[in-house]
């Protein structure tokens, strides 16, 4: 733990002192790379007087809601579809390869269709996380359920479990590893799609703010930006990972 | 009254093969038999003849290619709170608590709150395990694992016990154990008890009816009973002619 911990800090530390080092040697235009004081005053700037409006935790807060609402609806759909998937031939023979093909589109790709068909306000954004979320959470319920023990089923069926209670009794739970696997991996694909998301009428919100900043070459802002949306990112993963561990606790040993 | 009763189980013409129309492959039978109310019979044959596939078939996990599976009297059309099954692994739902898998047949089946906790202690007792019963299944070892799925399978009370070769993982020393336990449940219950093994001692330790299966396609080829028992030193002379006797069957088969 301990160990752990110093060769993180260790890591972190030294890519810090490898940027400080890289632009006090002057080698590139401070618009190519921003000094790290720069990064943090224009932290400090953002925080209390804002960026085009908004202080930086209300950009933050916003990103965070849309990414948030978007994996929710993610995973309550990847459920559904990879419960379906998993257990109904019929229905794998029909969705499998659209969750495929959706998986394989870029988010920026469908994204110009959801403005025309819901505007430039919430919902196409929202609308854009869930589509993004969903695949991983499917992808892997739908394996996770294929891969269930048969004697599971059996034991329960055995015991008096119907053939309806089975999903819920026996299938859900006992993909409750590889569905926690599966929302760490939508909530990072929400991650990495919210900066497309907000592409459009994306102010507040830190994609928007990175964008506005890029248009006035503010790599310092940018910078902060993505520091911001990294940072917010491993505390959501760690979230996770703990979750993980209360609701699965028998993975691996079991 | 004996005469009246249907069989626990009856087996006419049982036969189950794999395969397509050209690649037909006959895994089991035919097989008949007739095991009566509160009986041990023990089914023990070489590796690959079947043995555990016709407990499955008691069991209702599949349909037989062949013949019919009654069960007190009525045909099998699947699993069933009548027929509790142990297997060779454990599996306890790990998601559940040990006190919460023994419970789980008797969720399905309506039992109310109360009386769930007071049977679930009552069983987590039987075999040994009362105080483990708010430990998580992994938490436990091999030997109090398949002890843990043993009341689970006696939770919802079936008249039938199946057991596929639930003590063949576990060391010797726990399976010893084990195998006096499962005596002594049996007893205490009174339930039919259908054991598969391919142990020729653990098959005469235990049976009151020993039945040895042939090899692919597994067929009954020695059907004997146990002479009764006392509690004493497992091996005993009456035993051993049987013993002799099953061993040699079970060599013949597996040649």
């Amino acid at each position: 733990m301990s160990r752990a911990f110093v060769l993180r800090a260790g890591g972190v530390l030294a890519l810090l002192a490898l940027w400080w080092a890289a632009s006090a040697a002057g080698i590139w235009p401070e618009v190519f790379v921003p000094k790290p004081e720069s990064v943090w005053s224009s932290l400090v700037e953002t925080w209390t007087d804002g960026y085009a409006g908004h202080p930086l935790w209300e950009h933050l807060g916003v990103s965070l809601r849309r990414i948030l609402l978007g994996s929710l609806y993610g995973v309550l759909g990847g459920v559904v579809a990879g419960l379906l998937i998993g257990l109904v031939p019929t229905v794998r023979a029909l969705l499998g390869p659209l969750v495929t093909f959706v998986r394989t589109l870029p988010p920026l790709a469908y994204f110009s269709l959801l403005v025309i068909w819901f505007g430039i306000d919430e919902t196409p954004k929202v609308v854009l996380l869930f589509v993004a979320a969903l695949p991983p959470v499917a992808v892997a319920t739908a394996d996770a359920v294929r891969g269930v023990h048969e004697d599971y089923v059996h034991a329960a069926r055995s015991l008096g479990a119907t053939r309806r209670q089975i999903p819920f009794l026996i299938v859900l739970p006992s993909a409750l590893p590889e569905l926690m696997t599966g929302i760490r991996v939508a909530v990072g694909v929400a991650y990495t799609t919210v900066v497309a998301a907000e592409t459009v009428n994306g102010v507040p919100g830190i994609g928007g703010m990175i964008r506005d900043a890029q248009r006035y070459n503010q790599s310092d802002v940018v910078v902060l930006g993505l520091l911001v949306i990294g940072a917010s990112g491993l505390l959501i993963d760690a979230l996770l990972q703990l979750a993980e561990r209360r609701l699965a606790p028998w993975r691996g040993r079991a | 009254m004996a005469e009246s009763s249907p069989p626990a189980v009856e087996l006419s013409g049982v036969s189950l093969s794999y395969g397509g129309r050209r690649d037909r492959v006959l895994a089991l039978g035919p097989v008949d038999a007739r095991i009566e109310a509160g009986e041990f019979v023990v089914i023990v044959g070489p590796s690959g003849c079947g043995k555990s596939t016709l407990l499955r078939l008691v069991a209702g996990f599949a349909p037989p290619s062949e013949g019919t599976v009654h069960v007190d009297g009525a045909p099998v059309a699947g699993p069933g709170p009548d027929r509790g099954v142990v297997f060779q692994q454990p599996r306890l739902f790990p998601w559940l608590s040990v006190r919460r898998n023994v419970e789980f047949g008797l969720r399905t089946t309506g039992v109310p709150r109360a009386e769930r906790r007071a049977r679930s202690a009552g069983l987590l007792e039987l075999v040994g395990l009362g105080d483990s019963a708010a430990r998580r299944p992994y938490e436990l070892s091999g030997g109090m694992q398949q002890r843990a799925a043993i009341a689970r399978a006696l939770a919802p009370d079936p008249a039938i016990l199946l057991m596929d070769e639930p003590f063949a993982a576990l060391d010797a020393l726990t399976r010893e154990r084990l195998q006096e336990e499962i005596r002594r449940i049996w007893q205490a219950t009174g339930k039919t008890v259908l054991f598969v093994t391919h142990s020729v001692d653990e098959a005469v330790f235990l049976g009151t009816r020993i039945l040895v299966l042939s090899r692919r396609p597994g067929r009954i080829v020695l059907d004997r009973s146990a002479p009764p028992r006392s509690a004493g030193p497992r091996t005993r002379p009456s035993s051993l002619a049987l013993r002799e006797e099953v061993a040699a069957a079970v060599r013949d088969a597996a040649a």
